[in-house]
């Protein structure tokens, strides 16, 4: 309760430790979102995918420093993976984002996706709560950046920012469902490498063929690094935010992605107390062992592991 | 995977521009299973004790070679003092003479891990005292 109470008076301390609680599974820090939930909804949530290497930190960084220029105030969260082999990360976002890091009411906040598919981890949409109830105007979403699946944050952001870079590939890696698919604008970074002029022509034609409801999708190009192109970044941001909360089909949107973000939580509830039911089970271990010994083969023993009968 | 896993910082404070190490042990400490943060190069105290803070780490591991290593821990654990985070453990790591390891400790400093300490030595430390606190 204080924790809630203290993170609304804006103390970055307690916002910090009540993320940390979330992360770690703790019920008792997603038990005090309730408190923070009705002093939220007001923030432009603005998530930034694309491949790893494509520039979303800096760009972030950059980003971020703008926004505060104008008064706004900031938080960022950076997710990383984590290891599949020994659960480890390496939080490596927030070293691109000096600028940042020194502006004031910037919070940044770097995690690991534990294992939470996606893109993201379980506790982000805890945490975009938390940065909002902190007092933040802007937040900022990175993904982990493994490529085409990091789509999770579609249902948590008002705003996607896809970012590629001109060596994205061929017109095939454009024509597949995943980053395009999600992004409300399009920036093309390093773009001082080749001709970025084609590769934003090419990237259009793509993007035009999709259904946005009366929208046209800006494709920028940019140079994150050094900063060009990024003002015109922040119009096209803004102009998105007031087209969502104009638009009926902004509205609309809003309510679809909470019932996508909503059931995204529950899948993953439902599968962790799911597994620990069947590997409490003693008949688990015998179907490992059959699979493993080669005498059933893997949708077999799936099967036989939902026909264990206590379930 | 909800579990509480040891976060850490390692950073590496003033004009000190080698990071080799920095980075060897960042690796080291995530192939053990640990979330790293890496601060990058020259960072100063109130930077550091910022991003420990706004991070929630529970070590911040401080990577010093350039021999100035009393005067910053001493002016890191007034900072953490002043901030209210005096709950987060500190090691320091990088060249330290031998003389220098009980100062530091009398500061405050958990561990103190010089150039050519073996990474398991590093690693069990850390765990060993996470699991006491």
């Amino acid at each position: 309760m204080d924790l809630a109470k203290k993170v609304l008076q804006g103390d970055e301390k307690s916002a910090a430790r009540l993320i940390s609680i979330m992360e770690d599974g703790g019920d008792e820090g997603y038990r005090l979102i309730p408190l923070l939930f009705p002093h939220t909804g007001k923030a432009n949530i603005i998530g930034i995918t694309g491949t790893p290497g494509a520039g979303k930190s800096t760009l972030i960084g950059k980003l971020a420093v703008i926004f505060a220029n104008n008064g706004k105030k900031v938080g960022i969260i950076a997710v990383d993976p984590t290891s599949m082999k020994n659960h480890g990360a390496l939080l490596g976002d927030r070293l691109r984002m000096k600028d940042a890091e020194n502006t004031e009411g910037i919070f940044i906040r770097s995690m690991a996706s534990r294992g939470y598919p996606g893109g993201i981890a379980k506790a982000t949409a805890g945490t975009v709560y938390v940065l909002e109830a902190l007092g933040k105007d802007i937040i900022m979403v990175e993904t982990v950046g493994s490529g085409q699946t990091d789509t999770q944050i579609y249902s948590l952001c008002n705003t996607i920012i896809t970012v590629l870079t001109p060596d994205y590939g061929d017109e095939v890696q454009l024509m597949k469902a995943g980053l395009l698919e999600i992004g409300d604008i399009v920036a093309i970074n390093k773009s001082e490498n080749t001709n970025a002029e084609d590769i934003s022509t090419d990237v259009k034609a793509y993007i035009n063929q999709r259904e946005t409801k009366g929208r046209q999708i800006p494709v920028l190009t940019i140079q994150a690094k050094e900063g060009s192109g990024i003002e015109k970044l922040v119009d096209a941001i803004n102009e998105h935010f007031v087209y969502l909360s104009k638009n009926i089909h902004g509205k609309e949107l809003k309510k679809e992605k909470l019932k996508t973000l909503m059931l995204a939580l529950l899948r993953e509830e439902l599968w962790g107390k799911a597994l620990k039911t069947w590997t409490d089970n003693e008949c688990f271990d015998g179907i490992v062992k059959k699979l493993q010994k080669g005498e059933i083969d893997p949708y077999t023993a799936v099967r036989a592991a939902l026909e264990i009968k206590s379930l | 995977m909800d579990e509480k896993i040891i976060k850490v910082l390692i950073a590496k404070p003033g004009l000190d521009g080698h990071d080799r190490g920095a980075k060897v042990i960042s690796h080291a400490l995530k192939e053990a299973g640990m979330e790293v943060i890496y601060s990058g190069l020259h960072k100063t105290i109130d930077q550091i004790v910022h991003i420990a803070l706004q991070e929630d780490v529970d070590i911040i591991g401080l990577s010093i070679m350039t021999g100035a290593h009393i005067s910053i821990v001493g002016k890191l654990m007034k900072k953490m003092q002043e901030e209210d985070i005096i709950d987060k453990t500190v090691f320091v790591g990088g060249v330290i003479p031998a003389k220098d390891i009980s100062k530091l400790k009398d500061l405050g400093v958990a561990g103190v891990f010089p150039g050519g300490t073996p990474l398991f030595e590093t690693i069990e430390l850390i765990k060993t005292h996470m699991k006491r606190t």
